[in-house]
């Protein structure tokens, strides 16, 4: 099975940000369409549901919420290249060119690990006990 | 007309003659008409090159003592003249002059064999190449390193020493650090004339630690020296002549000496290599990480060799005034126990004794929980025996800051003395038992003890025929000794002066009396090292203002840090009441003293002893994984460095109970290392300073007078076993096979 999301080729670069903001939306629908198929593909049924799944993928977009300009400093064009590797992402995930521990470590598990805090009370700590109860080293 | 075109005409012209000569020199290794018949080129060599060097820097920082200066000679070594002093060798004086001479069987702290032949140099008139190894200097001798005839001897050795060598380099585990292997590449011919068999030797079993190929032996002979001389085991020896000739233990034996490992590093070539590390890795694709032993209190230089996340080996680094450039077996080779047994999540045993993972946040949680419905009294914390500096501060502190001053170092004993250093450390320094000519050893073996101190004794005996006494349960030496009693009453005999060996101290010039820390826990501590003052003051010569002849010789690399840092109890019997006991690391306590109702945390990097009582576990990284500052017993302060990443979700020990006492709500002031070493320096200055030996100001003088009446229990052994004394020794497999075949029974 080819590859093959013709809606969303990136072409040449966006001109304004509501462009680029509409190739991200384009983007992001793409991919929730890819989800049933991602789901079949790598037996994800029991781990996770495609609303979570939605979900998972759509706080990687918000991650790069704060990206406002199209073109970034000495004419980067941020939000293009970020699109562009959610793309390959997509294209790599769809076309079976990943592992199934690949899917669960990023999109289901997430960053923050198996083992996570129910009750984070961490209004009142110090970030020394933030980082330490993270990782060794800072 | 162009650049290129001239150019190429220049090429065209000049190369008509020797093409190869103006423009396109390369080097080679070949064998030149010159070299083939030396004698008629060095005669045409004859016009006197004038001395208008540069002046050269000695190899490998090499230093020249005059100890006399009316006993230097000159002598030239490749037209450089050179000042030395009398005695020393021909090999010596072109290392001074910057020259290195290649070498197989020389070894600067070994004797002289002079059985490889490699050094050869030629020197004017005489007749032959000489060992250069061997020679003494004489003044105004002309050395010559680079001459042809130099060049073709060193070829000739090459082309024998490679005609029985096999070619296995590509399995050979010594395979890029071999100096065969280097020399053959700088000093060997291009090809060689040999086309018989080669010769094969069967191998020996050395024991576990050992691993010989002996077929690939150059008979340098370095490990024979290396055992009879500084290990002092007559184990090794040379066995048959010419091509028969063997290195081999005479009769089917181990080879047993704590310092065994050593001639793994002092072997040229790999037929003495590591077992186990055999096969596991090429040096080349290890990282290497300057640090610091702490399974004694000696504090060897080591350097950890790793790959990824895994510690390959360690091998020594060299220290003139600790471990010079020797490691014992157990330093060598107990690395694999950091694999082993290892705790990397915390974890809290439940209503059903099992142990259940939980998160860092739960488990502090807990922990502060319980700590503050203990009461300030009940409450107990024992710094285990591979501590650093840095972690066992941080433990003072967060207990003070609890209420109770109930904190102490396992090893120190019920009631340390921490108030005289020089009560509790090496005053001599351990290079500085060299200089004395009597030995005291009061309860301490230090063989088992601290192997790297000892070798330091039997070289100075080796030397100056220094005379031992040891007083202390029957025990093997490496060297001459007098076994003078088992118990404190030869101890007192001897401070009264009803002892022959009196008349030794008495006698001697640099007297030096050594007390091990074994001493520490016995009940009667302070009588004992009343009546070793009262030998200090009896006889004047022991310590006097440019010699200081007490030494205590500690056991664990966390001794001298805690007292120096001021770990000592409120109470002795503060554990047997306690509510609340946080292990840091401590596993050799004695776990039956803890009440079955108090809460027990041990943190720590290894499952051992302490842990089958622990309540919760809060997993710790090794000594390996962190940095930390380790006095040794000499009372001086090293660093160790992360090698490896911690396993897990392990976290240094400092940080644990800073972490803690913010969960706990006596928040400790300091996040960094840097903040804890601040406060170190307020408390222990002399733990900053480091690798510098702080001396103990005050004298044992100044101590108050002991009403404690000696006991006549007899001295007991302080380490049972030399190969597993602390927790990760005791997760080695390789450690729990040396015990088995070579502990002595």
């Amino acid at each position: 099975m080819a590859f093959r999301l013709t809606g969303v080729r990136v072409a040449a670069n966006s001109g304004s940000l509501e462009e680029a903001r509409g190739r991200v939306f384009e983007f992001f629908k793409s991919a929730c369409r890819s989800i049933p198929q991602i789901m079949e593909i790598y037996n994800l049924h029991d781990v996770i549901s495609e609303s979570q799944l939605r979900s998972n993928i759509a706080s990687q977009f918000r991650r790069n919420a704060h990206i406002t300009n199209p073109k970034g400093g000495r004419g980067l064009q941020v939000i293009d290249m970020l699109v562009f590797k959610g793309m390959e992402e997509l294209g790599n995930i769809v076309e079976h060119a990943k592992q199934r521990h690949h899917i669960i470590g990023q999109y289901v598990v997430g960053q923050h690990g198996l083992v996570q805090d129910l009750n984070p009370k961490d209004d009142a700590i110090s970030p020394f006990l933030n980082n330490f109860y993270k990782t060794n080293y800072s | 007309m162009g650049l290129g075109v001239l150019a190429s005409r220049a090429t065209r012209l000049s190369g008509r003659g020797n093409p190869s000569r103006s423009l396109f020199y390369v080097r080679t290794i070949v064998t030149k008409p010159e070299l083939q018949s030396p004698e008629a080129s060095s005669a045409a060599a004859a016009p006197e090159p004038t001395p208008d060097l540069p002046p050269r820097t000695p190899l490998g920082g090499a230093r020249v003592h005059f100890p006399n200066p009316d006993d230097a000679i000159e002598v030239f070594v490749d037209g450089y003249p050179v000042k030395i002093p009398k005695g020393m060798t021909v090999l010596q004086a072109c290392e001074v002059a910057g020259v290195d001479i290649p070498r197989f069987c020389y070894h600067n702290r070994l004797s002289i064999a002079g059985n490889c032949r490699m050094c050869l140099v030629e020197v004017e008139k005489s007749p032959k190449p000489v060992a250069s190894c061997a020679m003494p200097a004489l003044p105004g001798m002309k050395i010559k390193t680079d001459t042809p005839i130099a060049k073709k001897a060193r070829e000739g050795v090459m082309e024998f020493l490679l005609m029985n060598h096999p070619l296995d380099c590509p399995i050979c585990d010594q395979g890029g650090e071999c100096d065969l292997q280097d020399q053959s590449m700088a000093f060997g011919s291009d090809r060689g004339r040999f086309t018989e068999v080669k010769r094969s030797v069967v191998d020996k079993n050395l024991g576990p630690l050992v691993k010989t190929v002996m077929t690939r032996c150059i008979q340098c002979t370095r490990c024979v020296r290396f055992a009879t001389e500084i290990a002092g085991v007559q184990d090794l020896g040379m066995l048959g002549r010419g091509s028969g000739e063997e290195i081999g233990t005479y009769v089917e034996k181990l080879m047993t000496s704590e310092l065994s490992g050593n001639v793994i590093d002092i072997c040229p070539v790999g037929a003495l290599t590591s077992k186990p590390f055999a096969f596991k890795a090429r040096n080349w694709e290890l990282k290497g990480t300057e640090t610091i032993d702490v399974t004694d209190a000696v504090g060897s230089n080591i350097r950890i060799d790793s790959r990824g996340p895994e510690v390959m080996r360690i091998l020594p680094r060299l220290n003139e005034d600790i471990n010079e450039e020797w490691i014992s077996d157990k330093t060598r080779f107990f690395y694999d126990g950091l694999k082993r047994q290892r705790l990397n999540d915390p974890m809290i045993r439940g209503a059903d004794g099992r142990f259940k993972v939980v998160s860092w946040r739960d488990a502090l949680a807990v922990v502060a929980e319980v700590l503050h419905q203990a009461k300030a009294k009940e409450v107990v914390g024992v710094a285990g025996k591979l501590s650093d500096a840095e972690s066992m501060m941080a433990l003072k502190d967060f207990l003070n800051r609890m209420g109770t001053n109930n904190v102490w170092c396992e090893g120190n004993g019920p009631n340390p003395n921490a108030d005289l250093r020089s009560g509790y450390i090496m005053n001599t320094g351990i290079s500085g038992l060299e200089k004395a000519d009597t030995f005291l050893l009061v309860g301490t073996q230090p063989r088992v003890e601290a192997a790297m101190v000892n070798a330091r004794i039997r070289k100075t005996v080796r030397a100056t025929n220094a005379k031992v006494g040891y007083i202390g349960p029957p025990t093997d030496f490496n060297y001459d000794h007098q076994h003078l009693g088992t118990g404190p009453e030869t101890l007192l005999q001897i401070a009264e002066g009803r002892h022959p060996f009196c008349s030794e101290i008495s006698n001697a010039k640099n007297p030096a009396i050594i007390v091990g820390a074994g001493v520490f826990e016995r009940e009667d501590k302070d009588a004992i090292f009343a009546a070793v003052d009262t030998i200090v003051k009896k006889y004047g010569n022991v310590v006097r203002p440019d010699w200081n002849g007490f030494n205590v010789l500690l056991l664990n690399a966390a001794q001298a840090a805690a007292l120096d840092l001021g770990l000592v109890p409120e109470s002795s019997e503060s554990i047997e009441t306690a509510k609340f006991v946080y292990l840091m690391g401590a596993d050799d306590i004695n776990l039956d003293k803890i009440p079955n109702d108090a809460f027990v945390v041990y943190q720590g990097h290894h499952g051992d002893r302490s842990v089958y009582r622990a309540n919760v576990i809060l997993p710790a990284s090794a000594f390996s994984e962190k940095e930390g500052t380790y006095e040794n017993t000499e009372g001086c302060p090293q660093q160790t460095l992360p090698a490896v990443p911690t396993v897990g979700d392990a976290r240094d020990d400092w940080k644990i109970i800073r972490a803690l006492s913010e969960v706990a709500g006596v928040r400790l002031p300091y996040d960094t290392v840097s903040g804890i070493r601040s406060r170190i320096r307020t408390v222990a200055p002399n733990l900053l300073s480091l690798e510098e030996r702080e001396q103990a100001t005050f004298a044992a003088s100044l101590k108050p007078e002991v009403k404690q009446k000696i006991s006549s229990t007899p001295f007991k052994a302080a380490v049972e076993n030399f190969y597993m004394t602390d927790p990760i020794t005791r997760a080695s497999k390789i450690m729990a096979q040396c015990s088995a075949l070579l502990a002595k029974k």
